[in-house]
């Protein structure tokens, strides 16, 4: 008994000064980065909700069904498996141990057992699905493609030893007759009936060596956990209670340093600008990398990653992470003279460069498509972190690819990507059979019920010029009283923040703040998904509060309350793509449907990775304005999974969206592998032609004329 | 090694101007901005710095109050400091006037080169450089994609329809550049940061000892008589392609004798 006791003390004090010290560094070490902006805390009721669905309920692991069953049982397995723990450390000192209370009751002797199976099971399905997985029958299809595979395997190996010691100790236990439950425990008591014809002496050498063999394991696992990415066990929970609720997608966060936003106007001498080194990073950022288990998921679905560009969110936040830990000796020291030198140089790598921690082509390769954040089971937020260092690289290094300094000067100098200039702002009208009302002066007309936001793209790209004139005449035809800020509108600024010029954002935002308020707006409608995200989301950040809909909202709920009727049978097989800024960051994805799935002879069909899921098109996070040279193109990757549903039309409800995917369906029927006749538009287009009665003449715009596309492009 | 850099406040090429009543620009009608061809001029002095051919950097301009935002940015891309002139009664000046107003202002500045714009994008007459070199009798090159300063020499390529020419000039010299000598910088954040903290002096035409009545308006051996928009451009022609858009397009280029 007292061997017992003092090998397990001593076992135990070995494991905790290990791990602690482990855990201590990695405490110092988020202590040395940035304090977190506000906001972090706030929002109780919300961040319970997270801890309840996504670490107990395991909601985001379960939209994957095999693997985040595998993952349910191995996490509620380790709960339930931590009152044998408990249990255990009982019989160190006291050989029949019981928990208080309901320490011996049949059930809980079960159901200690029954998650003993379910961890095995979980721990053979991962198996499983890492060799059925595995990056060398895969290659970069794998979602494990860049994860420490040895490591994994070494957990998984861990796991299993506990599970076979713990049983081990019990069934003993049984048969020395310390065990504390009569009943119940079928694996134990299996495991019993084996290791009976040992003895009495046997048994009670077995439940001993099986007691500390199974607590030795699980002091190993703890201090491998805290040295691994495993280390996700002790770091989840906390990372989903300090998340962005309800997710971080949307809008992006302002520049903070020191968790206080950066006055442009004035910046205080110590700011930090964005991410110039890993310590500039704040705790939560430290907390993701920490956090990230290398599941991949992030990676399967990110459309850099699919489309063979160097970026994988995944590897990106393994390599701030491996960095943060190489660095921080150096980062910790006091002497900085005194550290190590391979610390020291890990220290002083640029964050970003070709000889960086990240290569540029990594950073720039990013659509903040968001399909990374989505996916990320433990709320690790990517996008955020990419743009933080995009902030960086463009406003205190001017270091961006060639192309964007066109993107810039442009919305610098003209207010629009294209630097067409406001004077070209209202020529998508022409054609119009009415006149579209536009502001003059400094108020809106008491009437207007609605501003419609044309954009950038709306008002100067040929195949979205056709979408604001849909969308005016259905408006038009409804009888809502809209009007236009005409040569008063200017770029939102969205891909001014996404390429990280904030900025530029923060004056172009303001500037259609005041606009809009010396307006008087109140309610906006927009088309473009990327406005409305700005609008919406980011603007209240400058205090510019509007209600924004997009014009699949506003249009689904004209057609609902019988204000535009469908009458014209379509006849089309249309697949929708949901817009990122639409769908995964504002969660749209009803409204586009409705006004599809209620047009007459419209039958729709949904591509493989649909709604949260839906495939970037390639043009979000002001990629629409660089040149894409890595890989293949993400817009003919996404195009080949609609063409996939056999669709007549594909439909989209973005300008950037309609123009990737009309780009990649040209191409795709010019080397003949769509057919002639599939079209790309957008959803208003669709809605119109089927609102438009044949019988009546035509009404002088171009609304009835073949969709095609084959029209003259981006240029 | 010192540079001057010559700049400009133009308005904003995509904006829509209007014209005052004595037919000049209505400068408060328009927003403005450097030169976009002058950012080429800023460019290259800053990479002479960079390469540690010249010490420092210049600027000087002429222009409406707000033209202190072209110097601004000027600033944000580089160099040190920088000289306005600014008086009421420049407005109107003509190429003459400038030049002489240009030339009173580098004569009161230290410099061993000078840099142009090879054109303002406003007026674009592209005399000034010529102009303000003969008046300080200095060795002009116009047109450079690249510059290269030893010592006591300028060395720069010109690039011609037939010949890439080498020029040498003797400092100090006086140089335009086009918009083919190199990409010019975005200026960073840390720039604009820093270039609110340069010093901009301002100097009126009493500082340059000029009778007002020889500029502006009053001044110009020129008179604009009249201002007219021009004629908006014609719709081109559209060829929808009907099984025969390449015969139809080659038609259209031999008519208007393009093949």
């Amino acid at each position: 008994m007292a061997l017992r006791m003092i090998l397990g003390l001593v076992m135990t004090g070995l494991a905790f000064t290990v791990a602690g010290r482990r855990l201590a560094m990695l405490v110092r070490l988020g202590r040395v980065a940035q304090p977190v902006e506000p906001g972090r805390t706030r929002g109780g009721a919300a961040r319970l909700r997270a801890e309840l669905t996504e670490v107990l309920g395991q909601r985001k692991l379960l939209t994957w069904t095999v693997p985040g069953l595998a993952h349910v049982l191995a996490f509620w397995g380790f709960l339930v498996l931590g009152l044998t723990v408990i249990e255990g450390y009982g019989a160190l000192f006291q050989r029949d141990f019981h928990l208080p209370l309901i320490g011996n009751q049949p059930w809980l002797g079960f159901l200690e057992d029954l998650f003993v199976v379910a961890t095995l099971a979980s721990v053979l399905i991962f198996a499983a699905i890492r060799i059925r997985h595995s990056p060398a029958r895969e290659g970069r299809g794998s979602r494990f493609f860049g994860s420490h595979l040895d490591a994994a395997w070494l957990v998984l190996f861990m796991i299993f030893n506990v599970v076979w010691s713990l049983v081990l100790y019990r069934g003993a236990q049984i048969n020395t007759g310390n065990f504390p439950y009569r009943s119940g425990a079928f694996v134990s008591e299996a495991v019993a009936r084996l290791i009976r014809p040992l003895g009495a002496t046997g048994n009670d050498v077995v439940e001993t060596a099986g007691l500390l063999t199974a607590l030795g394991i699980l002091l190993l696992f703890l201090v491998l956990v805290v040295h691994s990415k495993h280390l996700h066990i002790f770091t989840a929970a906390g990372n989903v209670a300090f998340g962005r609720r309800p997710r971080a997608l949307g809008a992006l966060l302002p520049v903070y340093s020191a968790g206080k936003p950066v006055d442009f106007e004035d910046p205080g001498e110590h700011d930090r600008i964005g991410r110039a080194s890993i310590e500039d990073f704040t705790w939560k950022g430290l907390l993701d990398f920490a956090t990230c288990t290398e599941c991949g998921r992030c990676q399967s679905q990110c459309p850099a990653w699919n489309t063979g560009k160097p970026l994988s969110p995944k590897s990106l936040v393994m390599d701030l992470r491996d960095h943060a830990l190489a660095a921080a000796p150096y980062l910790l020291a006091g002497a900085k003279s005194r550290v190590d030198a391979l610390a020291a140089a890990a220290a002083q790598t640029p964050l970003v460069g070709t000889d960086g921690v990240i290569h540029p082509d990594v950073l720039w390769s990013c659509t903040t498509c968001g399909a990374c954040v989505e996916q990320c089971p433990v709320d690790i937020e990517h996008v955020d972190h990419i743009v933080d260092m995009r902030r960086y690289q463009v406003l205190m290094e001017s270091s961006f690819p060639p192309e964007a300094g066109v993107l810039l000067r442009n919305l610098e100098h003209a207010g629009d990507p294209w630097g067409r200039g406001a004077g070209a702002r209202t020529e998508w009208t022409a054609g119009l059979d009415f006149p579209v009302r536009t502001l003059d002066g400094d108020r809106l007309p008491d009437d207007v019920e609605y501003l419609f936001w044309v954009g950038c793209a709306g008002a100067f790209d040929d195949r979205a010029q056709r979408t604001s004139r849909a969308v005016a005449q259905l408006l038009h035809t409804a009888g809502v009283r809209f009007a236009v800020l005409g040569s008063g509108e200017t770029c939102t600024g969205d891909p001014a923040r996404r390429i990280g010029h904030e900025v530029l954002f923060q004056q172009l935002a303001a500037q259609n703040v005041e606009t809009l308020d010396s307006a008087g707006v109140r309610r906006i409608v927009a088309t473009c998904a990327h406005c409305f995200n700005t609008l919406a989301n980011e603007y209240p950040q400058l205090g510019g509060n509007y209600e924004v809909l997009h014009h699949t909202q506003l249009l689904a709920r004209l057609v609902a309350d019988g204000r535009l009727t469908p009458v014209t049978p379509v006849d089309a097989t249309v697949t929708y793509h949901d817009p990122c800024y639409l769908g995964r960051h504002n969660r749209i994805f009803t409204p586009p449907r409705e006004i599809l799935g209620n047009l007459p002879g419209v039958r729709l069909a949904e591509p493989e990775r649909t709604r949260e899921k839906s495939f970037c098109c390639g043009a979000g996070g002001a990629r629409m304005w660089l040149d894409e040279t890595l890989g293949t193109r993400i817009n003919e990757k996404r195009t080949d999974e609609l063409l996939e549903t056999g669709p007549d039309m594909v439909a989209a409800a973005c300008p950037y969206c309609v123009d990737m995917l009309a780009d990649g369906v040209a191409l795709r029927r010019q080397q003949g592998r769509a057919g002639t006749h599939v079209t790309v538009t957008d959803v208003a287009e669709i809605l119109l032609r089927a609102v438009h009665d044949p019988a009546a003449p035509p009404t002088g715009a171009d609304r009835p004329a073949p969709i095609t596309a084959d029209d003259p492009g981006r240029t | 090694m010192k540079i001057a850099v010559l700049i400009k406040y133009v308005p904003e090429a995509t904006a829509a101007w209007r014209f005052a009543e004595d037919h000049t620009l209505d400068r408060d009608s328009v927003d403005g901005r450097l030169s976009e061809l002058d950012e080429y001029a800023v460019e290259q002095a800053v990479r002479l710095v960079e390469a540690g051919s010249a010490t420092e950097i210049s600027y000087l301009t002429m222009g409406p109050a707000r033209a202190v935002d072209a110097v601004r940015k000027a600033l944000a891309m580089g160099g040190d400091r920088a000289v306005h002139v600014l008086d009421d009664a420049l407005h109107g000046s003509d190429a003459v006037g400038t030049a002489s107003v240009l030339a009173a202002a580098l004569r009161r500045m230290e410099f061993d080169l000078v840099i142009f714009g090879m054109a303002s994008t406003d007026a674009e007459m592209s005399v000034l450089p010529v102009m303000v070199a003969d008046l300080l009798r200095l060795p002009a090159v116009a047109n450079a994609v690249t510059l290269r300063v030893d010592g006591s020499a300028l060395t720069a390529e010109r690039e011609t329809d037939d010949a890439i020419e080498e020029v040498v000039a003797p400092l100090p010299a006086l140089v335009s550049v086009t918009d083919r000598s190199g990409e010019a910088r975005y200026p960073s954040f840390k720039g604009i940061v820093a270039a609110k903290k340069k010093p901009v002096t301002t100097w009126s035409l009493s500082d340059l000892e000029i009778a007002p009545e020889r500029v502006g308006t009053a001044g110009a051996a020129t008179e604009v008589l009249a201002v007219r928009p021009s004629p908006p451009r014609e719709a081109g022609t559209v060829i929808v392609d009907e099984g025969d858009a390449a015969v139809r397009l080659a038609e259209f280029l031999a008519a208007n004798k393009l093949l």
